[in-house]
């Protein structure tokens, strides 16, 4: 009831969508490799390309992934925002302000994870092709030479409410993700272009941890 | 005299009419219940105003998102085109289909802001800072991770709702009025294009409603439910309209079965029949006329009084058979004995009205009202009916059954009979204990309903407020409810604290502040003349003029409310749905709403440290807790009341100390006898067993009375007071359990309980009566052995 003013700006119309066979050759592929990454850091270059705006925002970064499940993302640099996964918690922190939210990372019907939230990929993507395609609906297949561009929609309602797509660019020899794009129901779009991709990296444990000393830490209120 | 009777005739015609077509039902199960009761009265106020009278509630659940989604869309697109049955069929959110309805309800909510902020808002907006405030929403654009904050900067660049981000306003959530958050299940709410006359209305309306639906829920696979006002009104109505004609018709029957085994006589049995379709067609009229909306339990009444009235009929026809004299005389013999049992029974009925149950007491009304009417037409219209056939030298030998129930055996079976029904009885009481206790308020509810069947649905899987409280809040102003609300989200913030709550959410954030909106108004008037320069230096920042829209619709909002006083309340169609179950305005009153999650066992605490004047902390099971403590004993009060009142008016009867004692211990015995039954049938006191108790004393005391005025009459000799009245009393008795027993299928489980606990209690009455009260007399009044 009283939760409707940030949710208003996000509704539009969907466009129909053909139903179509598609060749899943490239992206059974793609999926198979990720079990070969057991650890990951990259630059990105992430565009904002707001309906809003006369002309789209770019900000560049870094991330690093580790197996299972830890993660960091900074946005900025310096890094303006970073966004860390310890164990079941994903933390959203803002260096200047000297604060962090707090929120479970793992998603429910109601609630995607934060992951989801902010437009990032999760990783892995897919468990397998089954899970991908329990996951997700496929829009559209690509290729061109061993790269390969997939549109994707995630079958659960929140998402279809506010996402136009997950579009996805990678490497199908490597399995390097090249771009990710979340195209969302506003015509707005917020793409990450990956480089200096390596693979496997010894990764230091600091890296994954966060000293949070003079930080306000507080729970996200959703 | 001809001339006489037919202007009587035509005067009933005429009250009958006007008096039946003024009946109406009220469906609403707080109208059964003390209106004094705080939980009462909070309940009935929150229901009252908050639950939408023309509203129905659809509920669809499937098994995909994407059809239950489709068929809402499509039922609520096919009655949208019917714009004479249904106003409004409201599948999505109206913000969802205009957008830009919202700015009114964010102008409103700035609006409500204290003067600090506003201050910061509006410096915020001034030529020197303008740039700068755009500027930083553009960085803030580029470096926050969270997607509502980008959705609603992109569109507000000048931070307009940063004094609404601490209230928990901006705050989104994936579930929602109309859908699950699996999307399975979701709510449409049509309103009926008319207001209902009627409850036939509504179940006309309803059905017009689901014809125009079809077959639409299964082409999309989906499982549909109605719940809502009027779904309950129909659902109701109709199940007390059906056990009202069903178990009255049923009561004629079994009277009709059981005269005919006892006379074999047509004609009278056929002027017996007439004679209570005339009492209860008077009853229903005069209850039309005089009293307010029959409630479920009120319409109870016309099984019990059919099954009561015809004891006066049986009585004088049974009187009739002996007597040789005119009907004036008849009418002198029957008088002293109708008299006595029916105002005993009539008093016992109106005494309900001791109890502060509103709907026992218009039962007790109802009944008082037919056992009245009852004695008067049984004694005026049927004893001349009655002599008529004797006149025509129409009487016949004694059936059958007449015979049997005047044998020695037939006595000495029953005594037997009786005393082992006692002593399995007293037996199991002993054993197993009293009958247990249920105060909670399903004994209110109706046994099959699809409302209730959906709105339990709609409890699971969309909003769980069946653990959680209602917080009501009553005033005259806004003022005064604002002022309530502040003190009563301390008081439940406090709690939280304290561990007595688990959370909370009241209207306080979207109520009116009125000496803000004084404050305020004219400062944020003033900025629409600014709305192109605003305009500009946003789009030289780099925001396109859809980035606008909402800050110019905002800034416009406030300058069109400049002229008006406040409060001011928001009233665009997002806002009044918004509100419409948060605020209600009218009827001289505001009411403000509010939902507490409270930890369980801590309600009672949690409530005592809430509530106050015009503030209610509310819930079904709170309402159960306080009914329990109010309504026993009160019912001991009353039933005391009435005991007394009986005593009384049996000592002037009798002039015997001696009767009035033995009436006493029989009524006694009966009472233990029949909580005896109840533990061995595994049936549970309720509101409405007590009831019971109170009838008992009141119809099933006739049988004793009826015995101790034959045994005066007969000079203390028992087999003789039997043999006169063993007929009566089967017969009495036969049509009195027929008429309770008729209703306990009843759809309302209380007044089922009322109907199998009276109908036992009556039967085990007129047994000890019967078999066991005159030996016991006879034993009293047993000649004294002198010494030799």
């Amino acid at each position: 009831m009283l939760r409707v003013l940030p949710l208003a700006a996000l509704l539009f119309t969907a466009a129909a969508l053909p139903a179509a066979e598609f060749d899943f050759a490239p992206v059974k592929k793609w999926i198979a490799k990720q079990d070969d990454f057991r650890a990951v850091s990259a630059d990105f270059t992430q565009t904002r390309s707001l309906r809003a705006l006369k002309s789209p925002l770019a900000q560049t970064g870094r991330l690093w992934f580790k197996a299972p499940n830890h993660f960091r993302w900074e946005l900025g640099r310096p890094a303006k925002t970073i966004v860390l996964r310890k164990g079941d918690t994903i933390y959203m922190i803002q260096p200047g302000k000297k604060r962090a939210e707090r929120s479970a990372a793992s998603a429910t019907p109601d609630k995607p994870s934060p992951m989801q939230a902010f437009g990032m990929m999760s990783m892995p993507f897919a468990r397998d092709f089954a899970d991908f395609q329990r996951q997700f609906e496929t829009l559209a297949i690509s290729t061109d030479g061993p790269r390969c561009h997939l549109e994707v929609l995630p079958r659960t309602p929140t998402a279809k409410k506010y996402l136009s797509a997950l579009k996805l660019d990678f490497n199908t020899q490597t399995g390097h993700l090249l771009a990710f794009e979340m195209a969302t129901r506003d015509g707005s779009a917020l793409r990450n272009e990956f480089s200096n991709v390596e693979v496997n990296p010894k990764l230091p444990a600091a890296i994954f941890d966060f000293d949070f000393t003079g930080y306000e830490v507080v729970d996200a209120k959703n | 005299m001809r001339a006489g009777w037919l202007a009587l005739g035509v005067a009933a015609v005429v009250f009958i009419a006007a008096g039946l077509s003024r009946i109406s039902f009220n469906v609403d199960i707080l109208k059964l219940l003390p209106t004094h009761l705080p939980q009462v009265e909070g309940l009935s106020l929150f229901l009252k105003k908050f639950a939408q009278p023309r509203e129905l509630v659809v509920t669809l659940e499937g098994d995909s998102a994407e059809n239950v989604e489709a068929c809402a869309d499509e039922i609520a697109k096919i009655l949208a085109a019917e714009p004479q049955l249904v106003s409004r069929a409201v599948a999505r959110p109206p913000w969802e289909k205009s957008p830009a309805d919202l700015a009114e309800l964010l102008a409103y909510l700035l609006l409500n802001q204290p003067p600090p902020q506003i201050a910061e808002l509006t410096a915020r907006l001034t030529p020197e800072n303008a740039p700068a405030t755009v500027q930083a929403t553009l960085e803030k654009l580029n470096d926050s991770v969270s997607p509502q904050e980008i959705a609603m900067r992109s569109y507000d660049p000048y931070d307009l709702a940063a004094p609404l981000l601490s209230s928990g306003l901006m705050s989104g959530g994936q579930q929602s009025e109309f859908s699950s958050a699996d999307g399975k299940f979701r709510v449409l709410y049509i309103e009926s294009a008319q207001a209902f006359r009627s409850y036939k209305d509504t179940i006309a309306w309803l059905r017009e409603v689901r014809a125009k639906i079809g077959d639409i829920p299964v082409r999309h696979g989906c499982r549909l439910g109605f719940t809502g006002e009027p779904a309950f009104v129909a659902d109701i109505s109709a199940s007390t309209e059906w056990d009202m004609k069903s178990s009255g018709f049923v009561t004629l029957l079994v009277i009709a079965l059981i005269f005919w085994l006892c006379y074999r006589r047509a004609r009278p049995l056929f002027d017996l029949q007439v004679m209570l379709v005339l009492i209860f067609t008077l009853t229903l009229a005069t209850a039309g006329l005089f009293l307010e909306q029959l409630t479920v339990i009120g319409v109870g009444c016309a099984a019990i009084m059919i099954g009561l009235s015809v004891d006066y009929g049986y009585f004088v026809f049974q009187r009739a058979q002996q007597h040789a004299g005119t009907v004036r005389e008849l009418q002198r013999l029957c008088l002293q004995n109708i008299v006595w049992t029916s105002s005993t029974t009539a008093t016992a009925f109106f005494a309900l009205n001791l109890s502060s149950l509103p709907g026992l007491a218009q039962l007790g009304n109802l009944v008082g009202i037919g056992v009245v009417i009852g004695a008067i037409v049984m004694l005026t219209v049927f004893a001349p009916l009655t002599m008529r056939f004797h006149r025509r030298g129409e009487m016949r030998e004694p059936s059958p059954v007449e015979k049997f129930v005047v044998t020695p055996g037939f006595f000495r079976i029953g005594a037997w009979f009786t005393v082992a029904v006692i002593v399995l009885l007293l037996g199991t009481l002993a054993i197993k204990g009293l009958p247990g206790v249920d105060f909670s308020a399903r004994s209110l509810r109706p046994r099959v309903s699809e409302a209730y069947t959906a709105l339990d649905r709609l409890s699971e899987r969309l909003t769980d407020e069946r653990d959680l409280l209602s917080l009501v809040v009553r005033g005259q102003d806004e003022t005064e409810v604002r002022e309530r609300l502040t003190r009563a989200e301390a008081a439940l913030a406090a709690a939280k604290e304290s561990g007595d709550v688990r959370g909370f959410r009241t209207a306080l954030p979207i109520w009116p502040d009125v000496a803000n909106q004084k404050a305020n108004l004219a400062t944020l008037a003033a900025l629409a003349p600014e709305i192109p320069r605003l305009k500009q230096t946003m789009q030289t920042a780099g925001f396109n003029d859809e980035a606008f829209a909402l800050t110019e619709s905002v800034l416009k909002q406030w300058a069109a409310w400049a002229g008006r006083p406040p409060p001011i309340w928001p009233d665009n169609e997002s806002s009044r749905w918004i509100f419409r179950r948060a605020a209600h305005r009218g009827d001289g009153q505001l009411l403000a709403m509010g939902m507490v999650q409270p930890v369980p066992g801590r309600e009672d605490a949690l409530a005592a440290a809430v509530e106050g004047e015009g503030v209610y902390l509310v819930s079904w099971s709170r309402l159960g807790l306080q009914l329990k403590h109010v309504i026993p004993r009160e019912f001991i009060q009353v039933i005391l009341g009435l005991s007394a009142a009986v005593l009384i008016i049996l000592g002037i009867a009798f002039r015997s100390a001696r009767a009035v004692g033995l009436f006493a211990v029989t009524t006694l015995l009966v009472l233990a006898c029949l909580a005896g039954a109840m533990s061995l049938f595994g049936m549970q006191w309720n509101f409405f067993d007590l009831a019971a108790v109170l009838l008992l004393l009141g119809t099933g005391t006739d049988y004793s009375i009826l015995l101790l005025l034959a045994l005066r009459r007969n000079g203390g000799d028992a087999p003789a007071a039997q043999r006169e009245l063993a007929l009566v009393i089967v017969l009495c008795c036969s049509s009195a359990a027929a008429g309770f027993g008729t209703i306990s299928w009843a759809n309302n489980l209380g007044l089922a309980s009322l109907g199998q606990t009276c109908a036992l209690g009556l039967v085990i009455d007129a047994l000890i009566s019967l078999f066991l009260l005159p030996r016991a007399w006879a034993w009293l009044h047993r000649p004294k052995v002198l010494p030799a």
